[in-house]
């Protein structure tokens, strides 16, 4: 840490990180070091439990971040931050589904098409990821680590509202600082199946639906259409994969391949990897809910296209036919 | 359809100027002109001149050409080496070429060195260094062998020996160590092809191979690929794709059958032409 | 005029590193070459560093930054050593290495990460990290100067994108060792002809797992032997040359 930006800076992030960092020593100080976050080797006393965060020596580090990292602002910064998503959640009758493109951007290049983006903070609680790649994976992990915490501290599994708020809580401690994350926290707790929208502006919502990401809009315009709350099983699973598809699809910056989860009573189950491709030309294949056909090309332009043979024509028909 | 009478002036088009300038400022990036990130030399010799030039063009930090030439041709005894933008380079000097070529046959002399660095040196200064062309002019006249560095906004040299691109001060090293009046002929080409390849292994923005080029008052000698250093690496694996092997989804594309029917009626018997 | 100056500790110099999982080994690669601008700085700047008996770390982007992190690491795994007596396995070195990016998210190290190496089960396996920490395991992955040039024929000759298998047959799921090494050697000669800032020297590691055979090493001349376990994991390393210009 430099001692020197903290005695002398006046920026307020400089102050907030203070903060922040004071808000987590009050937490971890009422119950003692956690030894495995950050531990050196099994010498926990010789890292701090809680996470510190260097900053550089600048009058305004924020600034100095976002100069460095914001490939939005300026294409050619060296940093390059992955972005660009679609994840959704819902909930209905029989729990929540999640599903997720993989693809990571940076600029214009496809950093990755296997990213994992929903977050498996433990067996019954799932997070997505948009946004920073790092700042979700990292601070989802710390959230598992509370919540183990908390079940340990309290004898009984954290809601899913009191996770979500804990994360919440976290983020908006660094709010303007650059973090950078839109998730959706989802579980199983007393109170049925949940889902909270959790976002780096401080941000929190609870609701039955939610997209996040530059696909979103893609994906709300197929699963606004198809979602009851009546939905089997079966059916859940297939708008959530064909939502998924249709931002695969029309987005740029997302695609190359759904990942589906169901969450149930007893916890989260994977439901596999579907490749958006795939699903546009063959369809998810032999799984419940299969439309048993492609999303895309096939079904839509059945004896429809332009790629046919032409009709055979007769011999006075007109030149332009209009079908009722 | 009207149209309103715009007058356009010879010479650049600068309609677009003012749009470029806006989309610049909105962060949209322009494309990049292939530039000769290059090493460019000549030097004096007993005889006369030699030119010296590397074969790398490069976008950005890209190799767009291996082997291109960056050693034109101004007149039979005057060449002119390029860096820069690549574009640049090209037109300046096949202008310039042409328009010694006229004065030439107008004057019905042999053109001079200084001719062709005057002409350069008043276009170049004319666009205020927008025309990228950092050039090393170099021949044989009437007066005697003459060495020029023209910059891209005008201003000119006139050296025993000069280099000049991204690569100028490793080439230089070469000369100031190694060079001396009144060389023979091969010491010079080997003295140039030193300093190219000097440029060649120490700046990136150079590589590949050497090219050269000896002006003496009966001849000049062009040789491409006078060293050739850097011979393309050879592969461990072969990479040819076996026949069946292209991912297409045959059911969903097909290819039109576009000519439904084409049937030829002979209007004359074939035996009405003649061919012979 | 007003003037401002702004503080810049970064800069970027260049070069290009690789990894690929096989079935019961990694490969792990990078070039040579360290520059800045259009200057080379030294010819021989390693970027691939031997972490433990079963774990390469190869490191692109700002050298410096480059080096303090190896440094760190290396420090880390040394006191995993003292308390547990052991090494730390490898998905622990990575997530070892997602804090100790994170920590720095605010500053960040301008560093892309790769590392690979054998999992406690014995299989080959590559994580790839970003600048601050976020990271993945993957079959293969190509990062730095020439990442667009590379990754797309690692697509192509590992993942069999675009490529259809022969009637009757399928694409096989993991490659072998002697497979693998042409490719890694042919991407980085591909990459230095068309990228400027690629070239001067390859370095390959290769770290097998226990039983598996040094055959595919055999008719790759200059293999050298770095370390063995007397569980029977090995680590190889192969120096290339790569054309100079």
């Amino acid at each position: 840490m430099n001692s020197l930006v903290s005695k002398f800076s006046s920026s307020t992030a400089t102050s907030q990180l203070k903060q922040a960092k004071k808000h987590l020593q009050q937490e971890e100080e009422e119950y003692g070091e956690p030894a495995m976050w950050g531990s050196a080797g099994g010498f926990g006393n010789m890292a701090a439990g809680i996470p510190s965060f260097q900053i550089p020596a600048v009058a305004d580090p924020t600034s100095f971040l976002r100069l460095h990292t914001d490939d939005a602002a300026d294409p050619s910064c060296r940093i390059k931050i992955q972005h660009g998503t679609t994840t959704l959640a819902f909930r209905f009758q029989g729990g929540v589904i999640v599903a997720v493109d993989s693809r990571a951007t940076a600029g214009s290049y496809i950093a990755s098409g296997t990213v994992k983006k929903v977050i498996e903070i433990n067996p019954y609680l799932l997070g997505t990821m948009a946004g920073g790649a790092a700042d979700c994976q990292y601070w989802e992990t710390y959230l598992g680590i509370q919540c183990r915490l908390h079940e340990l501290r309290n004898k009984e599994r954290i809601s899913v509202a009191a996770a979500s708020k804990y994360l919440s809580n976290l983020v908006y401690s660094y709010k303007g600082m650059g973090l950078s994350m839109g998730t959706m926290i989802c579980g199983w707790d007393k109170t049925g199946p949940r889902i909270f929208y959790v976002d780096s502006d401080g941000t929190r919502l609870k609701g039955d639906l939610f997209s996040v990401g530059s696909g979103s809009t893609f994906a709300y315009g197929v699963l606004d259409s198809g979602y009851r709350w009546d939905l089997t099983d079966e059916e859940a699973q297939e708008l959530g994969r064909r939502s998924i598809y249709a931002a695969g699809h029309r987005d740029a910056y997302s695609g190359n391949s759904c990942n589906l989860y169901h969450v149930k009573e007893h916890g989260w189950t994977y439901l596999g990897n579907y490749d958006i491709s795939k699903l546009h030309y063959d369809g998810p294949g032999d799984v419940p809910g299969s439309a048993g056909h492609g999303y895309g090309y096939s079904e839509r332009t059945a004896g429809l296209s332009s790629a046919n043979d032409p009709a055979p024509s007769t011999e006075n028909a007109p030149a332009v036919s209009v079908q009722a | 359809m009207a149209t309103a009478s715009v007058y356009k002036g010879s010479g650049f088009d600068f309609s677009n100027h003012v749009r470029n300038e806006f989309l610049g400022s909105r962060g949209v990036k322009l494309p990049k002109a292939t530039s000769t990130g290059t090493t460019i030399v000549g030097c004096l010799f007993k005889d006369g001149i030699v030119l010296g030039a590397d074969t790398r063009a490069t976008e950005g930090p890209i190799v767009a050409d291996k082997n291109c030439e960056k050693i034109h041709f101004i007149s039979e005894s005057i060449r002119c080496c390029g860096a820069g933008t690549a574009a640049d380079t090209e037109f300046t000097t096949a202008m310039i070429s042409s328009s010694i070529e006229l004065h030439a046959l107008s004057t019905g002399r042999k053109p001079r060195v200084v001719t062709a660095m005057t002409m350069l040196k008043q276009y170049l200064f004319r666009y205020q260094g927008h025309v990228g062309a950092a050039l090393v002019l170099g021949g044989v006249d009437s007066t005697g062998a003459h060495l020029f560095t023209v910059a891209p906004h005008g201003s000119t040299d006139k050296l025993p020996y000069v280099t000049m691109g991204s690569g100028s001060l490793a080439a230089m090293a070469v000369f100031e160590s190694q060079w001396r009046p009144n060389l023979e002929r091969d010491e010079a080409t080997k003295l140039v092809a030193a300093a190219i390849s000097a440029g060649i292994f120490n700046d990136l923005g150079s590589g590949s191979n050497v090219d050269v080029c000896v002006i003496t008052k009966d001849k000049t000698d062009m040789i491409r690929g006078f060293e050739l250093p850097n011979e393309r690496g050879r592969k461990e694996r072969k990479y040819t794709f076996e026949r069946g092997t292209t991912d297409f989804h045959v059911n969903s594309e097909r290819i039109r059958r576009l000519v439904a029917e084409e049937s030829i009626t002979p209007f004359e018997s074939p035996e009405a032409m003649d061919t012979t | 005029m007003p003037q401002q100056r702004q503080f810049n500790p970064y800069s970027e110099n260049g070069g290009t590193i690789l990894a690929i999982a096989g079935a019961d080994f990694a490969v792990v690669a990078g070039d040579t070459r360290q520059s800045e601008g259009y200057s080379i700085q030294t010819r021989y700047a390693p970027k691939v560093f031997r972490l433990t008996d079963k774990a390469v770390l190869a490191v692109n982007g700002f050298a410096a930054d480059g080096n303090i992190l190896v440094k760190t690491v290396k420090q880390r795994l040394e006191w995993y050593r003292h308390a547990h007596a052991k090494d730390m396995p490898l998905r622990a070195i990575a997530r070892l290495i997602q804090t100790i990016l994170y920590a720095k998210r605010f500053f960040p190290y301008y560093v892309y990460n790769i590392l690979g190496g054998i999992e406690e089960d014995g299989t080959g396996a590559v994580y790839s990290f970003d600048p601050v920490g976020s990271y993945e395991r993957e079959a293969c992955r190509a990062a730095g100067a020439a990442q667009a040039l590379v990754q797309p024929f690692l697509d192509n000759q590992i993942y069999f994108k675009n490529q259809k298998p022969k009637p009757g047959q399928s694409h096989p799921t993991h490659l072998p060792l002697d497979h693998v090494l042409s490719l890694v050697i042919d991407s980085f000669t591909s990459a230095t002809e068309r990228h400027i800032e690629v070239g001067d020297g390859l370095e390959i590691y290769v770290v097998l797992a226990r039983g598996h055979s040094a055959q595919g090493l055999s008719n790759i001349p200059g293999a050298q032997e770095i370390s063995q376990t007397d569980e029977g994991e090995r680590v190889f390393v192969v120096r290339r040359d790569l054309k100079k210009d």
